[in-house]
């Protein structure tokens, strides 16, 4: 243990000498041998693959590990001129703020303004001073209007904004953002983003723990990378380490930001180039010929809590083909899936067999093995072992499904409905919070399924994924269809997706205008290629 | 079939604007001393009373009276009917192989009726009582502490939204099962266990982050100042008189009209 004094020129910011953490009954260690050193007003961004101790590193800085969640930790942390070891973590939370990624995991308290109240009440700031910085914190992040709604009713983009605030109220010294945009939709990601650029503007040390680099207005000045085994790959400038790592980020499945990714692609350095060498480059397929019908929906209308919530939907599964449903938050995007699957109550669909994979596939196990999980009513199922190589979960078949990590969950549930004989194959937001190798796989997926002669829809938020995958695109707002046709053609007509609040991502703004003449399709599969060949 | 939680009514009245500690304390002791009461005038009267009184003080609306009425009626009618027919006694009424004493409806008419009364005024209590206030004056005025408190509250959010994820659980399950019948869900013993284990496993991951995301908030820093502090005033003291002293009257007439009777009305002490 020590006590010496932390400098007090660093009072502010965050000091952290040949930290090494291992969870009990772990066989490596989470962290290995990190040194970070932040001056106060110092703001980076944290990268790595999967597994590679990010949100540990988080929770360290925040006392929760080891105050809250047993682990042994050796080294030196100090944060805000506190040592986080032997301060609990209500004390570190004076000068310490964190924020995660789900409202439903974060915001506790029934009302907003209750919510806003909590962490002033226990930083002891007078009663008649808290309303005054309730309402000054929700302006700074663009969310007065909520001041007066009740927690529950909040959208994913509303709530995270909500918890920023709780997070900024009490003006702490040290934020600490775990990924705070993974679960929303691209209007939330952007309304989030511009609430954290917006206090970029402050005196705060950040720490920044964020995969979807390219819809953030505003990245850190400074990078941080840990690779597979916990310890620190890089450290620098955040525009020259994307650029002198990228390859091996790619390839350990981190997402890069879209210029970077189009330098990789090409090795060249000009937009103007780029774009020509990948429409020279990217293959070209053929469009493909649509086969029969195997699951039809007239003028369908689907019932939630006895409501008519998704109605007067025309669409049509075709066998070899991917749909893509897409639509704002609370479009009735899942409704509509759920119709199909005929687990809601609907009438107007008619056809085939339905297999479905949800968006948590926490949800969807019923097993205590992988193993289990394939075999689960096929219980001759010949060839589980290869079966689960295919979907990279090679020596897993004995692995509890809840234990798996998050990317391992995802392909164990595809595997599993991929697997069975279905004709028609939903899946519901399959890419949400998924790395870059995972996002892969479950594209190469879902289109080998559909190569099979099997019919796929898929409910996405992820229009890129939708540019490489979907043949077809259906648009829903407000439980009905605005837009139904070809993906080359929905994608391309920008302002019908911006009239329901729909935007296309940078990367995708970037290709149409400097590649029209190219399919979407071809262009994005191409440059996912050359980024990471080996994915 | 949606799940609805008894929800404080939004309103404004007299009921609304008494301090919760008060009203859970005048609830809880009348709902205490009536446990030592065993004939059936007595809470009949009470009932009576009680339910004039939450009606007019706490304006709630009869249908959000009737609707909140249905599981004290469900819970009283079978206290009712199992008292009447397996107690011993006089037989005044037989059907079939059943037969119905007079003890045992005496009995069973009181335990129904009592019943009724802790049923009416909890009502009022819970429709007319926000739970963050409540949590707030239990630890202003009863000093619980405010990692009870809050831990209170964090698990109502939490209970909010397990009947949806519990749909979605038995959904997802269901699609793997190779004939799902579309429109209805599995409800064999095994189907349903299966699910609980889902939303065990979610709900504990979630409790867990959320008692995290309480204490990065700074909730066990030691003394906290409260922002809106529930008031507790003259007003709460006049309320809790008038309604103990209200129900003390009862008693007293009941006890002077030789109705009211104790434990020995059950005939075993």
């Amino acid at each position: 243990m020590r006590s010496d004094a932390p400098p007090k020129a660093d009072l502010d910011g965050v000091i952290v000498d040949d930290l090494t953490v291992r969870f009990p009954r772990a066989g490596r260690d989470a962290l290995s041998g990190i040194d970070l050193h932040l001056p106060p007003g110092e703001r980076v961004l944290l990268l790595g693959p999967s597994g590679s101790g990010k949100s540990t590193l988080l929770r360290v800085l925040a006392g929760v590990v080891p105050h809250s969640i047993h682990a042994s930790v050796t080294g030196r942390v100090i944060v805000a001129g506190r040592h986080a070891a032997s301060t609990p973590v209500p004390e570190l939370s004076d000068r310490v703020a964190t924020m995660t990624q789900s409202p439903a995991d974060q915001l506790c308290l029934p009302a907003v303004l209750d919510e806003l109240a909590f962490p002033l009440e226990n930083r002891r700031v007078p009663p008649e001073k808290i309303g005054p910085r309730i309402v000054k914190t929700l302006r700074a992040v663009g969310a007065g209007h909520l001041i007066r709604r009740r927690t529950a009713e909040l959208s994913g983009g509303e709530g995270q904004k909500v918890a920023l605030a709780a997070a900024l109220s009490p003006d702490p010294q040290v934020v600490l953002l775990d990924e705070p945009t993974a679960h929303l939709d691209s209007r939330g990601v952007t309304q989030v983003g511009n609430a954290i650029a917006a206090d970029g503007r402050s005196r705060r040390t950040m720490v920044l723990v964020e995969h979807r680099l390219d819809e953030l207005p505003w990245l850190p000045e400074r990078v941080l990378i840990l690779d597979a085994g916990g310890s620190v790959a890089v450290e620098g400038i955040t525009a020259e380490v994307l650029h002198s790592h990228g390859p091996a980020l790619a390839s350990d499945g981190v997402w890069l930001p879209y210029e970077t990714e189009l330098e990789l692609a090409t090795g060249l350095t000009e937009p103007a180039d780029q774009a020509e060498a990948l429409s020279r480059t990217v293959g070209r397929r053929p469009p493909s010929t649509p086969g029969e019908v195997i699951r039809r929906a007239e003028t369908a209308t689907v019932f939630r809590d006895g409501a008519a919530t998704v109605t007067g939907v025309d669409l049509e599964l075709r066998r070899g083909q991917v749909t893509a449903i897409i639509g704002p938050n609370g479009s009735g995007k899942t409704t509509l899936l759920l119709g199909l699957a005929g687990l809601l109550p609907a009438t107007g669909v008619t056809g085939g067999t339905v297999g479905m994979v949800f968006q948590n596939p926490e949800h969807q196990f019923l097993t205590r093995s992988a193993r289990d999980e394939i075999r689960y009513g096929h219980a001759s199922f010949p060839a589980v072992d290869e079966a689960l190589a295919r979907f990279d979960l090679d020596g897993l078949g004995d692995a509890d499904p809840f234990r798996l990590s998050g990317g391992q969950q995802r392909r164990l549930s595809l595997a599993v409905m991929a697997l069975q004989d279905r004709d028609v194959l939903l899946a519901d937001e399959p890419t949400f919070g998924q790395d870059r190798n995972t996002t892969q796989a479950v594209a190469s997926a879902l289109t080998e399924i559909a190569g099979t002669g099997r019919a796929v829809a898929v409910a996405t938020h992820d229009l890129r994924l939708v540019a490489r995958i979907a043949d077809r695109v259906v648009v829903l707002d407000r439980g009905q269809v605005r837009l139904n046709g070809d993906t080359e053609r929905i994608l391309r007509s920008s302002d019908l997706l911006d009239a329901v609040g729909l935007s296309l991502p940078p990367l995708l703004r970037w290709l149409l205008r400097s590649a029209p003449e190219v399919q979407l399709r071809d262009l994005v599969t191409g440059l996912d290629e050359m980024v990471c060949p080996s994915c | 079939m949606p799940v609805v939680l008894i929800r404080t009514l939004p309103h404004d009245s007299y009921l609304h604007r008494r301090n919760p500690t008060v009203k859970f304390g005048v609830v809880f002791a009348i709902s205490a001393t009536l446990l030592a009461v065993f004939d059936p005038w007595t809470p009949a009267l009470l009932y009576c009373l009680a339910l004039g009184g939450v009606r007019i003080a706490g304006r709630i609306p009869w249908r959000s009276l009737i609707v909140a009425h249905v599981p004290f009626l469900l819970f009283g009618s079978s206290l009712f009917m199992v008292n009447a027919i397996a107690r011993r006694g006089q037989v005044v009424w037989s059907w079939g192989p059943l037969d119905a004493t007079g003890e045992g409806i005496t009995v069973g008419a009181s335990l129904a009726l009592r019943t009724m009364v802790i049923g009416v005024a909890a009502i009022g209590f819970v429709l007319t009582t926000d739970g963050t206030r409540l949590m707030t004056s239990l630890h202003q005025h009863l000093r619980v502490s405010p990692r009870f408190t809050y831990a209170v509250l964090a698990g109502y959010r939490l209970l909010e939204q397990l009947p949806e994820e519990w749909q979605t659980i038995r959904m997802a399950q269901a699609v793997r099962e190779e004939r799902h019948r579309p429109g209805s869900l599995p409800r064999s013993p095994r189907a349903l266990a299966r699910a609980a284990f889902g939303l065990l496993v979610t709900a504990l991951r979630r409790g867990e982050r959320m008692a995290v995301a309480l204490e990065t908030r700074g909730l066990g820093s030691g003394a906290r100042t409260i922002y809106r502090p529930v008031p507790l005033d003259r007003g709460d003291w006049l309320f809790a008189s008038t309604v103990l002293a209200g129900f003390a009257m009862v008693l007293v007439t009941a006890w002077l009209f030789g109705w009211l009777r104790g434990p020995s009305a059950l005939g075993v002490f």
